[in-house]
């Protein structure tokens, strides 16, 4: 199994069904140690389904996954020796304090305690609740949970880090605070694989993302091979008067110009970092004066209208929540 | 095991990153057997002291059944004299009730603990626990461990209570009755746990508690003898775990008795040990979904 110790973790056709819904369709990918690996989709898309097969808690239908070079379904034991997990729901004991639920994390992962009480208050610095180890979860606030739960899924020095949509529920601070947590988890040499369902969360964070949609991956790729299926970038040039002429002539062989006037041309091309420096030698050559270059690119959200014909978006708190109270009555 | 059994080992993995991550102190650990059993033992017990709760709920409803009915009764029986000692094997109707009391109160904590699963699982502290690599049986059997103690202690607080209405059994009577109250924990603990497992809601426990505690508290022999009783209900009581703990509750106690010790101790023991051998499994077979 050569693949699966080069890789943290193989997924192989993962399948997993629900009585008359198949909620994961044959999912395979691959993750290689220190990648930060994304799953982007909507609601109901099976993203935490795949995370459930694993971690070990879902029992798959169809199809192999290894994690850590573990097989899910064999050496469960063994992958769970090996991971950090951050569930979508809250799993804490509202009725003891952080401290609390920290080292009874510790002992129940085997961590030393020394190592343990140590670490335990590391972590609770890193996400900014020291001051509150000592108070019950109960009062604390969701956001306030969410950080709690990474810090915890931290304890065990874990290789392999599972995040399902870490950031939600949290403020515009917040999320950036655990958006720093995953790169520095990142700059550390550890595996992170998150879900979500923010286009500008898997931009910015993930090495490698997988779309996911109706419990297949429709897409997968860096986030800028995902973007590069869009038509393509815009490329904004302003130039001095006397030169638009020479240079539309220029930028004609890249693709499409339009004359935006004022000396600015617009040009809708692949790959705008790799052209502008080329165009600008270009100009130059042609002894063009470029005033200012500026590109856009496409949003992942683009990429999810282009593949699905949906746009990708959140829809909304109350929904979210009514869902998640159904799906937690069925388990 | 313990800590010192915890080994800190490198992850297979590819050769050139083995000493990069040493440096970085990733690691898997053992967590053994005993470290994680004593983990959720301690707990429950942190539990209890943040739900306090708890204790006044687990002894107040013994209580009242006690001060209202036992003194009830009792005034009543006075009255008949000697005929009602006679039923009440030589004893006083508070000294009668006050084994039963106990055993009552540890048996309703130790049933109800078994509710704390049911919450873990609506709060999903479930999966914190069954994603961790400690092997499910010491999980489980840490947890009811824990609660076994916890009902242990409301017998405890429960038993001084008592004996200010009925009177203290002297020191040795005393340790006896805890003794006796322990083996009515762990049973209860058990049974109760086992009932949670395969409940998938707080309703549905409370419903099947109800259903069978009750008559389970009325054939246990905790307020008359069974001894009179027609035989089907007699053949009940013997199936009752209650009425094992009863039984050998007031007979460490007092000396009265309606079946031997020794059966009244195999009998708690048998349905302990069943019920743990049943929670071991349901549990270690749990997958989510
Ligand atoms: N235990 C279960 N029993 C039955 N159906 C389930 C169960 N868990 C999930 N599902 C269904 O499977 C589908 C995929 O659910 P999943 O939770 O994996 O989606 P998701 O991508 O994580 O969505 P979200 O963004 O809302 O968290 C949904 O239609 C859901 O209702
Ligand atoms: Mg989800």
């Amino acid at each position: 199994m050569s693949s699966a110790n080069e890789y943290a973790i193989v997924a192989l056709g993962l399948r997993k069904r629900f009585g008359e819904l198949e909620a994961v369709r044959g999912v395979s990918f691959k993750v290689r140690y220190g990648e930060v690996y994304g799953f982007l989709g909507p609601n109901g898309a099976g993203k935490s389904t795949t995370v459930g097969m694993l971690i070990t808690l879902i029992k798959p239908t169809g199809g192999e996954a290894f994690v850590a070079g573990y097989s899910v379904v064999r050496e469960p034991v063994e992958v769970r020796r090996r991971i950090g997990v951050v569930f979508q729901d809250p799993t804490v004991d509202r009725d003891l304090t952080a401290i609390h639920n920290m080292l009874l994390h510790a002992r129940i992962h085997g961590v030393p305690s020394r190592i343990a009480e140590e670490r335990a208050w590391e972590l609770l610095e890193m996400v900014g609740l020291e001051e509150h180890a000592y108070r019950p979860l109960r009062d604390y606030s969701g956001g306030m949970i969410r950080r709690f739960e990474i810090a915890r899924s931290l304890l065990t020095n874990p290789r392999v880090v599972f995040m399902d949509e870490p950031t939600i529920g949290l403020d515009p601070h917040a999320r950036t605070g655990v958006w720093d947590v995953i790169r520095e988890l990142k700059r550390r040499g550890v595996t992170v694989f998150l879900t979500t369902h923010y286009m500008d969360e898997a931009d910015k964070l993930c090495d490698r993302l997988a779309i996911i949609d109706h419990g297949r991956i429709i897409a997968e790729g860096t986030p800028s091979q995902l973007k590069s299926k869009v038509a393509g970038d815009t490329l904004y040039v302003r130039v001095e008067d006397g030169g638009v002429a020479r240079l539309k002539r220029l930028l004609a062989r890249y693709g499409e110009v339009k004359d935006a006037g004022n000396g600015l041309l617009v040009l809708v091309a692949n790959d705008a970092p790799r052209l502008l420096p080329e165009i600008i030698s270009e100009a130059q050559r042609e002894g063009v004066r470029i005033l200012e270059t500026r590109y856009t690119r496409p949003s992942l959200d683009d990429v999810f209208l282009l593949l699905t014909g949906r746009r990708l978006r959140d829809e909304g708190g109350d929904w979210r929540f009514w869902g998640r109270r159904v799906a937690r009555r069925l388990l | 095991m313990g800590e010192k059994g915890s080994t800190q080992t490198l992850i297979g993995g590819s050769e050139a990153d083995k000493p990069r991550l040493k440096a970085l102190g990733v690691g898997v650990y053992d967590p053994g057997f005993a470290r994680p059993l004593a983990a959720m033992m301690h707990r429950q017990l942190l539990r209890f002291r943040y739900a306090r709760s708890r204790l006044v709920n687990a002894i107040l409803f013994p209580l009242v059944w006690l001060i209202f009915f036992g003194l009830g009764w009792s005034a009543a029986f006075n009255m008949a004299g000697g005929l009602a000692r006679r039923l009440f094997g030589g004893l006083e109707y508070l000294e009668f009730l006050a084994p039963g009391i106990v055993a009552m109160s540890v048996f309703t904590g130790g049933f109800g603990s078994g509710l704390g699963v049911i919450w873990d699982r609506e709060f999903g502290y479930l999966k914190e626990v069954l994603v961790s690599p400690a092997p499910r049986p010491a999980l489980i059997l840490g947890r009811i461990l824990g609660d076994s103690l916890v009902a242990l202690f409301q017998g405890f607080v429960m038993a001084l209570l008592v004996s200010l209405v009925a009177g203290f059994p002297g020191p040795v009577g005393f340790v006896l009755e805890l003794i006796a109250a322990y083996m009515a924990a762990l049973a209860s603990s058990s049974l109760g746990t086992l009932i949670a497992l395969k409940m998938r809601s707080p309703e549905g426990f409370h419903m099947v508690v109800n259903l069978i505690m009750m008559p389970m508290l009325f054939i246990s022999g905790a307020f008359y003898p069974v001894t009179p009783l027609p035989s089907w209900l007699k053949a009940l009581a013997y199936i009752n775990p209650l009425y094992y703990a009863v039984d050998l509750s007031r007979g460490l106690v007092y000396g009265v008795h309606n079946t031997p010790l020794l059966l009244d101790a195999i009998g708690l023991a048998a349905v302990t040990a069943a019920s743990l051998a049943l929670v071991v499994k349901e549990f270690s077979r749990i997958y989510i979904a």
